[in-house]
């Protein structure tokens, strides 16, 4: 039954290609509804008799092909079609949702639900490629030059990056015979030789790590998020979705080896160091989209923090993250695609007075920033309350409020859009419904925070008990960052001439390889002289 | 003992392929590595437990222990998914190359295009 998820968007999507768009368009609705709610079933399924097994051609579990199940890929698979659905209704009236873009589109949907389910190391490297193959073809929808350029060097970083993950496989093969990742994982224990499996670890490590984006392999990143011709939507399903599939295959391997590797305190350390760079970066852009990719570097880096954390509340706490940043990176893009139309630039400087303009997309943007920086009630501080309650080392703890005063401090640069004058000019074409999409993820921010115990509990089964009088110390420490982010940037950040020559540095396509191969380095370094 | 077997070769393929990719500015050089590094990936797969006097898992005689089938076949996929790579690679770079006459790698933002609209 699972290979539904895969396939259904694929055909769908063909279909809608070939026949005429009146016809295509009530199709995708139709399907897109009809594919949550058996997301939803399914979702309900999992919870109530543990996880789905689907092999293919009917051989035994573990030599099949199969795609697999359980509270964690369902949850995604539910998150990952629930959100497309916003996309396409966001869409449905913008200039570039002809059938081009359509296919596309729903291919990738499958391809990343692909990825979620898979439980097969060689279909895993076959989604990635593929999917990689399809975003590229996104990212270029324009066919402008700077687009080409950036989707170029995503597709070879990649691809590149992919071919990792096939070596890694092979290595896990030669030593185990098998494929599968919860075979594998049930056999590691029995291996003599845990130093056999440094290599693969590595191999398969880069690979996700370069699809994470974590610290020195973000660089492509902000090109393939952040191409100024690419829809906002399409930016979108990149930061708010696409990348997760790294995330969560960053879950999984590390999962897979863990009865002989344990890296956390390393991954810890690299998910900081990412934030903290996502941050620096972030500060010393003008473009908003950039700014709004480099902004998905650092919350990435939170999540993987979360991850290493070794706490299980933390790790939920981190999975929880994953869906809110889904939630606010999403509306944040689409409402930067708005407001790009609108005032006809996209520098953060130029841009004042959205809610006196644009009110419905300055309330969904002032959700989002709220959401993000993790103010009270909203989803943000349900998730980081998490994160930092995984840990009692002050320590760790004082890191964390370090990655969140980075975070409130980057967004007070963006929410200076919010108020002001805005320059007199002609007001542009209102786009009701996709405001109102916008409008109303910015609002689901809101509601997935006032209701955070009762999701978390819903969702992973987590007896999340929020402290009142903790909550509230959380909440006085975060307007009192508020505050502290606001003098910070008036008095020091602003147009900081610094700070944007950090922004505009970049690496060449060869840097770029050249630093996975110093990170493939220095991992075998670490794990040799850890084993 | 010999240490010159497709294990050890498909490794040291691979890392000349990515040495490639490291240094090369050329666009064209780069796919051209990539498709090293690729055939590295092939060479490694198709030896990894090999064993000689093994016969292909063809019909149903049994005269000898058959080869171990799933790389091989893993392989074809893997092969298939490298040209339409390659493929996908080159079209893109020729249509750059026509369209803005670009053929290597450049730190550059205006050669790259950016508009220097912010």
């Amino acid at each position: 039954m699972l290979g539904i998820f895969v396939l259904a968007p694929i055909l769908i999507g063909t279909i809608a290609y070939i026949i005429r768009d009146t016809w295509a368009k009530p199709l995708l609705f139709l399907f897109q509804f009809s594919y949550v709610a058996f997301a939803f079933s399914q979702f309900l399924s999992v919870k109530a008799n543990g996880p789905i097994i689907w092999n293919t051609g009917g051989y035994t579990d573990g030599l099949a092909l199969s795609l697999f199940a359980d509270s964690l890929s369902i949850f995604m698979v539910l998150m990952t079609s629930f959100i497309y659905l916003a996309f396409l209704i966001f869409a449905v009236n913008a200039d570039y949702f002809h059938s081009k873009f359509y296919f596309m589109f729903l291919v990738l949907e499958g391809l990343i639900m692909g990825l979620f389910l898979s439980s097969d190391l060689f279909n895993i490297f076959v989604f990635s490629e593929v999917s990689t193959v399809v975003v590229s073809i996104l990212i270029m929808l324009n066919k402008e030059k700077q687009a080409i350029y950036d989707g170029m060097i995503y597709f070879f970083v990649n691809v590149i990056g992919s071919s990792f993950l096939l070596f890694g496989a092979g290595m896990i093969y030669r030593t185990f015979g098998l494929l599968d990742i919860r075979a594998v994982s049930a056999a590691m224990p029995m291996l003599e030789e845990p130093q056999a499996m440094i290599l693969p670890y590595a191999m398969m490590i880069v690979t996700v790590s370069n699809k994470t984006a974590v610290m020195p392999l973000f660089s492509w990143l902000p090109k393939a998020h952040g191409t100024p011709s690419a829809p906002p939507v399409i930016s979108a399903v990149l930061s708010g979705l696409y990348i997760k599939s790294g995330v969560y295959l960053f879950i999984r391997f590390n999962q897979m080896f863990a009865p002989v590797i344990d890296m956390q305190s390393f991954f810890f350390w690299v998910g900081f160091f990412t934030s903290v760079m996502g941050v620096i970066m972030a500060l010393g852009q003008r473009d908003i989209k950039l700014f709004l990719a480099y902004s998905t570097v650092s919350q990435v880096g939170l999540i993987v923090v979360g991850l290493s954390m070794g706490s299980n509340v933390a790790y939920w706490g981190a999975v929880y993250h994953i869906f809110n940043h889904a939630l606010f990176k999403s509306t944040l893009f689409l409402t930067s695609g708005l407001i790009e139309k609108e005032y006809k630039t996209r520098n953060i400087h130029e841009i004042r007075g959205l809610f006196r303009r644009m009110p419905w997309v300055g309330a969904a943007t002032a959700f989002a920033v709220l959401g993000i920086t993790g103010a009270p009630f909203f989803n943000g501080s349900i998730s980081k309350y998490m994160i930092a309650n995984g840990t009692k080392d002050a320590g760790i703890t004082l890191l964390l409020n370090i990655i969140n005063l980075g975070t409130i401090l980057s967004y007070v640069k963006y929410s200076a859009m919010l108020f002001g004058k805005s320059r007199e000019e002609q007001p542009g074409k209102p786009e009701r419904i996709a405001a109102a999409t916008a409008f109303v993820l910015g609002v689901i921010s809101l509601f997935t925070g006032l209701f955070g115990e009762f999701l978390t509990e819903f969702f992973f089964g987590i007896e999340l008990q929020v402290d009142t009088a903790e909550y509230i110390k959380k909440s006085l420490v975060y307007v009192f960052m508020l505050v502290a982010g606001v003098a910070f940037y008036k008095g020091l950040l602003k147009r900081d001439r610094i700070l944007e020559r950090i922004g505009t540095t970049e690496l060449t396509f060869n840097g770029i390889i050249t630093v996975m191969t110093g990170y493939f380095i220095t991992i075998l370094v670490f794990l040799s002289s850890v084993l | 003992m010999n240490f010159i077997f497709g294990e050890v070769a498909g490794i040291l393929i691979f890392f000349i392929g990515l040495c490639g990719l490291m240094i090369k500015k050329s666009i064209v050089k780069t796919i051209m590595a990539l498709t090293v590094m690729e055939s590295g990936i092939i060479l490694f797969y198709i030896t990894i437990n090999y064993t000689p006097d093994t016969i292909p898992p063809i019909g149903q005689a049994q005269e000898a222990a058959f080869a171990d089938p799933v790389p091989a076949a893993l392989m074809i996929t893997a092969i298939v998914i490298g040209i339409g790579i390659t493929a996908i690679g080159l079209t893109m770079f020729m249509h750059y190359k026509q369209e803005h006459g670009i053929t290597h790698w450049t730190r550059d933002r205006n050669q790259q295009g950016s508009e220097r609209k912010c």
